[in-house]
């Protein structure tokens, strides 16, 4: 149904053009000039498409041709979206044709065609995303105010708006300010008028996309990617309206409309909306478009100066204390429809009932729903909140997850900082920072004591418990890619991490989902996909995949890397490692030093010594730096038999570790308390106490095979 | 036995980049050697030297230099005696005044000062920022725009206002467009990446990848200029074979070895002469390292370096 | 193929003697393989093990040593081609050239000269290290005898660029204790040089019409028995000695070829004469690719501020970032009641910061302690730029020299501020901008 309507509108436009063209030939003669003031595109839209230019009515007459073959009635979507194509270059014909002889067929408020100087000018803006979309509303809204408030409602957000039809003098009667000035232009009354902005729209994709004429898969693909339009179709929408819209849907522009008769919705592409107040948020929903916030709404300043400011108990108005009572802090994905962007809610009573001094509960739970959004980067966010909320002046923030306290100083409070506004803050900053996946953000924010309660325990724990399990299961085998990061590559020219579930960067802070989300948020930045489908030898974790990762963002400098040895190929260190590990040939294990221990070990090498060998991106067989999280890993050094070669770390880091490494040793051999076998400084800093001390605890790496 | 010289050979090359108009034009980069490596493959292209002039005038130049530029009353003036500079090969127009935390000029008054450069010589040109990133996104945008068809090179797009004059320069006006980065060889690929990623021709791009003066961290542009050019050759990285360009005498002018008086620092002897070698020894190492151009101000470092380019050809 | 630490490891007789100085064989393979300490080293190596490592582990490059005492340098020894690949160790030395060519007046003056220029900057000496004395064709023994001693008598140690075998002995007579280079060797004279280096334990210079002229003539060198040598590329002109320098230290590291791995001497008096701009340049060139030893006509102020700092940056290693030493500098006139400033001790983060301050003119008192060499961020990471190290050095070197109480901080630290008012009773923390070119607008702000 809806693509016989469009074919039926395209037929009655390509009878109408056919018509004028040959009434204005037969007038003026086929070679009469035409086209259109300021541009070097000849017909602008027809020229993108076809690679033509028309320069004369004869030209135009024998043009008519070429779109005939385009309006194929195959009753497919394709061959109506072509048609759509068709009703617009036949609707370019008609505007031409009202500039012939110099005519200046628009007058204010109407612009008509515009000038290329224009679409430089403003190619700029939306590259940079100053202007974040282009809306074009078309016809007469329900009232004359319904329809302002949506122009206002796309100004206010810097998106530029043109407008087609009764629109016009619906704004003009309530005497809205318009002009390209303030990002408000009116085309023109007729329907036709509309081919002006589709004008813009393909002169940017040949200035700026430097699409080839001609070139139409590359066209669509520009200005379905690059140029954030969308259309608001006002009802009623007749045959011809929905032909021309069938046209922007094929560019890419998706098409909301409050028409509800004869029209059925293409997901995307063609949507019905009853209440024109939410065609904003519709239409920038599909068509992406985020709004950058540059003014967070609270009553005092906001930045990183601030961030290390205490408010002692003699300044404090109020304070929340998740050691004492329940608190807790959230970030929870939800489905794109139940998240209602910048939606903040205070559940329980506001700051300025309670007592100076006063110690109460506080909950806040950011919920945030976007396309690329995934559970996994919920802490990422999460541990942002701490940062954030301690940007705020007069406001300080220390913990995290249920363990949080927050203070509220009198002065923040007195210049009428309140519970809301932390859910401002919250909302523009995780809006602002992590745009590539949050695309719609709401906050509750709970005072209430039960509320807080039920939060954390219903809630918050369970989240959290979830993580940590999740984070437990996660193993280098269940995951389908691993993740480079270069991020101390200032430091150590030639060296690359692979991070894997099972081995976070060796500075210990990345860990894979870390550069999981690192590498969703900035895709050309340090954290890189590596895929791990060509596997060499399984126990040594060596892959055709990761060698070739590593030679290239080493640039060459280093050609195979094994995850699970330090003898082969080992994985080389930056500076910045938290440990060192090293063999020790006496025991027929290693030694593991930390950067906080200052003594000797057994290998003879204190920290320093060891480190200036390893670091610096150089491959260093039988050494290796990694993370302290690493030691209790089924990885760690799987391939020369695993964390039974331990023979000595010290005892600070010993206890650090012990826990998971005795929890491994554990399921991996079936060693108890194995972290009792190990030496430490107060036991052994030669190798021949040490191995003496292990004999004497029967340790394991003694009987296995000889490392080397 | 003989000694044996083994040639190292590249299959890849930096990327040619022309700026300037009609006969006027320089060529920057097409090499395919470590810089001055001629021994290995011919030389495409010798580095090129550029002769740096401001919107302040002759404010706060060294004597040398003022006297070079004797007569010179407008900015016309000046800008043709850079031209004129005996081994300049473009001239770079610096808009410092632009700074917000300096003279903070309005655009409106640094664009009439780029068309009275451009209208006076017809040499090539690079337009250089006042380094404020918000500044520069609002001044370089119009400069591309007024010199449309000079095919100039924009100095420079930062991390923070890439899109802003990447989009201008690059794509909206044709011209070419400068990346600058801070002296960190993936900040210098990253920025490449996001640019070509614009749909800004790879070709079109002149890296300014950080300079430093001699003894102030200058190990940092060593090295990554040495693994920049080891990448764009050794491992064909095409994000990473855009010719570089060095502003010098920017960062060499500023620092207290070249700045400080003579009646201040009498044992170090006139300031000219240390501001002269301050620039010819930070100029020469950063071609060294793999500067395919660099920017000077004083006379004799022009003469000297271009010199120097000449004979190692 | 350079061997590794395990290696070298497997052929030491594993007894932990500790008669080498390390406390464990593993210790010692490690050095060894990083060329730390030589194989010979070890006592109880079998003879075998040390034939078979000693060519594997030998440096493809030599390390040389001229001079005695304070004016001892140790030139060549490189292992790498790019200094980020692991680090350049032997620097540039400079030598300021005399001749035989020119007046007692130019000589004397020339004399007086040098002494001038010497000074430190972060934590060395720079000096010219080096005198270059020349012998021109037409000159005698005896004039150049007279030279070398006047030269000698300012104490550098001395380069001899002399050809004739007669001369040169009559030089070292005067001059071998302390050890100079004889840089004199060529195809035509190379045995005589030879034997007057031999016998006067100096370094010998050797150089050639063309580069292959040299390698053979180090070749034949070699064959003498003679591996004390320096390598003079200077060639006929620039293109000529830059190719030289280049294709000699490229086939020392890139192609192990021995024969041409000593290090260099680049002479910028032959191929720019007259010219001291071209010479600074020059002078900078070569400490870039490659030059041990570079002779300049002269070396003022104007040279030396920037060649030094330039030849501390590329020598340093990648992994140790330069640190400025711990204490108080005073800016801009500054005294005790004015406003305290800090920041990290790391070299780059210093220079830029108190050149901004110095910028701002306005009177301060840099603080810096130690902060491990990091830059702010990282060392603020590693703890070692936090509210217990700033706060102990200003109250243990601060607050007994300094009245005023307000310290200003790095923006990128704001987070200490708390923690710093806290340790710091009396203190004002100020909150100073991220980056240290906002800094002369940060200072004129507050002062207004």
């Amino acid at each position: 149904m809806l693509i016989n309507r469009i074919f039926s509108g395209n037929d009655a436009v390509f009878g109408l053009t056919q018509q004028a063209v040959e009434g204005a030939v037969s007038q003026y003669g086929a070679d009469k000039a035409v086209g259109f003031p300021h541009t070097a595109y000849c017909l602008p839209c027809y020229y993108s498409v076809t690679g033509v230019k028309i320069k004369t009515l004869g030209d135009m007459k024998e043009a008519l041709g070429v779109i005939r073959t385009l309006m194929t009635r195959e009753h497919a979507l394709d061959d109506a979206l072509m048609s759509g194509v068709a009703t617009a270059l036949c609707a370019e014909f008609i505007e031409a044709l009202k500039y012939l002889d110099g005519a200046q067929p628009y007058e204010e408020p109407c612009y008509g065609h515009l000038a290329d100087s224009i679409i430089r000018e403003l190619g700029v803006p939306l590259v940079t995303g100053d202007i974040p979309g282009v809306a074009v509303i078309l016809g007469s809204a329900p009232t004359a105010k319904e329809g302002v408030d949506l122009i206002k409602s796309y100004q206010a957000q810097g998106i530029l708006v043109t407008l087609v039809g009764g629109i016009i003098d619906q704004a003009a009667e309530l005497g809205l300010k318009m002009g390209y000035n303030v990002r408000i232009v009116p085309l023109g009354r007729d329907v036709t008028s509309v081919i002006h902005v589709v004008s813009v729209a393909l002169r940017a994709a040949l200035i700026f996309g430097n699409v080839t004429p001609s070139d139409t898969a590359s066209l669509i693909t520009y200005t379905s990617d690059r140029v954030p339009a969308f259309v608001n179709a006002f009802k009623p929408i007749d045959d011809v309206i929905l032909a021309a819209g069938a046209g922007a849907i094929k560019l890419g522009f998706p098409v909301i409309s409050n028409e509800n008769e004869n029209i059925v919705e293409v997901p995307g592409a063609l949507i019905a909306c009853s209440d024109t107040a939410d065609f904003n948020k519709v239409s920038l929903e599909a068509r992406n478009i985020k709004i950058k916030i540059t003014n967070i709404d609270i009553p005092v300043a906001f930045a990183s100066a601030f961030e290390g400011e205490i408010i002692r108990r003699k300044d404090m108005q109020v304070e929340f204390d998740g050691s004492r009572i329940d608190c807790a802090e959230l970030v929870h994905t939800k489905p794109m429809d139940e998240v209602e962007d910048h939606k903040i809610t205070v559940i329980g009573p506001d700051v300025d009932t309670f007592e100076i001094g006063s110690k109460h509960s506080l909950a806040y739970v950011v919920e945030v729903a976007g396309k690329k959004m995934q559970p996994d980067f919920e802490p990422v966010i999460e541990r942002k909140f701490h940062n954030y909320i301690n940007c705020i002046e007069g406001v300080y923030h220390t913990g995290q997850r249920d363990m949080l306290r927050i203070r509220i100083g009198k002065e923040a409070f007195n210049a009428g900082f309140r519970a809301k506004h932390f859910g401002e803050v919250l909302y523009a900053q995780v809006k602002n920072e992590f745009e590539a996946v949050v695309d719609k953000c709401q906050v509750t924010i709970y005072t209430d004591p039960a509320e807080c309660t039920r939060i954390r325990h219903k809630m918050a724990v369970p989240t959290f418990e979830k993580r940590d399990a999740r984070l437990e299961t996660l193993t280098d085998e269940s995951v389908d890619v691993y993740y480079s990061c270069i991020l101390c590559q200032a430091f150590s020219p030639s060296h690359v991490c692979v991070v894997t579930p099972e081995r976070l960067g060796l500075c210990g802070a990345v860990s894979w989902l870390d550069a999981k989300a690192t590498n969703e948020l900035d895709p050309a930045g340090p954290c890189q996909v590596i895929t791990k489908e060509r596997v060499i030898n399984e126990d040594l974790g060596s892959y055709e995949d990761v060698d070739e990762a590593v030679l290239k963002y080493s640039q060459g400098a280093l050609e195979h890397v094994t995850l699970y040895s330090i003898m082969q190929d080992p994985m080389t260190s930056c500076g910045c490692f938290e440990c060192i590990c090293g063999i020790e040939p006496f025991s027929n294990g290693v030694v593991i030093a930390n950067r906080e221990y200052a003594g000797m070990t057994p290998l003879g090498m204190t920290f320093p010594e060891m480190a200036s060998m390893t670091g610096g991106g150089v491959q260093t067989p039988g050494f290796m730096g990694h993370g302290k999280h690493f030691i209790g890993s089924k990885k760690f050094m799987k391939a020369e038999g695993g964390i039974e070669r331990i023979v000595w770390m010290p005892k600070e880091l010993k206890e650090t570790v012990a826990e998971r490494l005795n929890k491994t040793a554990e399921e991996l051999y079936g060693i108890p308390n194995f972290t009792d076998m190990i030496g430490d400084e107060t036991v052994a800093v030669d190798p021949e106490t040490l191995v003496a001390f292990l004999t004497e605890h029967a340790h394991p790496a003694l009987s296995m095979e000889p490392m080397m | 036995m003989p000694f044996n010289q083994k040639p190292q050979k590249f299959n890849a090359k930096i990327n040619t980049v022309t700026i300037g108009s009609g006969d006027k034009t320089v060529a920057l980069g097409g090499n395919s050697t470590f810089p001055f490596y001629s021994f290995d493959a011919p030389t495409e292209n010798t580095a090129k030297v550029g002769v740096e002039i401001t919107d302040m005038g002759l404010e706060g130049v060294s004597e040398g230099i003022k006297a070079y530029y004797e007569g010179a009353t407008t900015m016309a003036d000046i800008a043709k005696k850079a031209a004129a500079m005996e081994g300049a090969d473009f001239v770079a127009l610096v808009l410092e005044g632009g700074d917000p935390n300096g003279e903070n000029k309005s655009v409106d008054e640094l664009i009439a000062i780029v068309k009275e450069v451009a209208d006076a010589v017809d040499c090539p040109l690079v337009v250089e920022g006042c380094k404020n990133v918000e500044k520069d996104a609002e001044l370089l945008p119009k400069v591309a725009e007024v010199l449309q068809g000079r095919n100039v090179l924009i100095l420079a797009e930062k991390e923070e206002n890439y899109k802003a004059i990447g989009a201008a320069a690059g794509l909206a006006y044709n011209q070419i467009v400068g990346a600058e980065s801070a002296v960190d060889i993936n900040l210098a690929k990253q920025l490449n990446v996001v640019t070509t990623q614009l749909g800004v021709n790879a070709q079109k791009i002149v890296m300014n990848i950080g300079s430093a003066c001699a003894g102030y961290g200058y190990e940092y542009v060593v090295s990554t200029m040495d693994r920049i050019k080891g990448a764009a050759l050794g491992q064909n990285d095409n994000m990473l074979q855009m010719p570089i360009i060095t502003p010098v005498a920017s960062e060499t002018w500023g620092v207290k070895e070249a700045s400080a008086s003579e009646a201040d620092m009498p044992e170090w002897g006139p300031q000219d002469e240390r501001g002269i070698d301050m620039e010819i020894m930070t100029a020469a190492a950063d071609l060294a390292a793999g500067s395919d151009a660099v920017i000077l101000r004083h006379p004799q470092s022009v003469a000297t370096i271009s010199k120097m380019i000449k004979a190692l050809a | 193929m350079a061997l590794n630490g395990i290696q070298i490891f497997k052929l030491t007789p594993k007894k932990n003697c500790k008669e080498c100085g390390c406390p464990t064989c593993m210790a010692f393979s490690m050095k060894v393989a990083q060329g730390a300490m030589k194989i010979e080293q070890c006592p109880h190596m079998s003879e075998d093990a040390i034939a078979s490592l000693s060519e594997a582990t030998a440096p493809p490059m030599k390390t040389i040593k001229i001079g005695t005492g304070d004016g001892e340098f140790t030139l060549g020894g490189e292992t790498v081609l790019f200094r980020h690949e692991k680090t350049f160790v032997s620097k540039t030395r400079y030598a300021v050239a005399l001749c035989t060519c020119m007046d007692d007046a130019a000589v004397d003056a020339k004399i007086k000269e040098i002494p001038k220029v010497d000074y430190e900057r972060i934590g060395e000496r720079m000096y010219a290290e080096l005198v270059y004395v020349n012998c021109s064709e037409d000159a005698d023994a005896a004039k150049y005898t007279a030279l070398v001693e006047k030269a000698a008598g300012i104490g550098r140690t001395l380069v001899l660029g002399c050809t004739d075998p007669e001369i040169a002995k009559a030089a070292l007579a005067v001059c071998k204790d302390s050890k100079p280079v004889l840089n004199g060797a060529n195809a035509s004279n190379y045995e005589a040089m030879n034997a007057v280096a031999a016998e006067a334990g100096v370094v010998l210079g050797v150089s050639g019409k063309d580069i292959n002229e040299l390698y053979d003539t180090v070749a034949a060198l070699e064959k003498l028995g003679n591996k004390n040598l320096v390598l003079d590329v200077t060639g006929a002109d620039l293109k000529e000695t830059f190719a030289n320098a280049v294709l000699v230290r490229r086939a020392a590291l890139k192609d192990q070829d021995r024969t041409f791995g000593y290090p260099s001497i680049v002479n910028t008096v032959k191929i720019a004469k007259g010219d001291v701009h071209m010479q600074a340049a020059l002078a900078s060139l070569f400490t870039m690719k490659y030059g041990s030893i570079i002779v300049m006509e002269q070396m003022t102020y104007a040279e030396a501020l920037p060649l030094y700092g330039l030849r501390q940056n590329v020598f340093t290693d990648p992994q140790k970032p330069m640190k400025v030493e711990p204490g108080i500098y005073p800016l801009n006139g500054a005294d005790e009641n004015s406003l305290v400033v800090t920041t990290v001790d790391f070299a780059l983060t210093y220079f830029v910061v108190s050149g901004e301050l110095e910028r701002s003119g306005v009177p301060l008192n840099l603080v810096i302690n130690d902060a491990g060499g990091l830059s702010v961020l990282t060392s603020w990471a590693a703890g070692k730029f936090s509210g217990n190290s700033i706060s102990k050095f200003i109250i243990e070197n601060v607050e007994p020299k300094v009245k005023c109480r307000k310290l200003l901080i790095p923006g990128k630290v704001a987070v200490l501020k708390g923690d710093l008012e806290a340790k710091l009773p009396g203190w004002e923390i100020i909150v100073g901008p991220r980056e240290a070119v906002q800094l002369v607008k940060f200072l004129k702000d507050m002062q207004a």
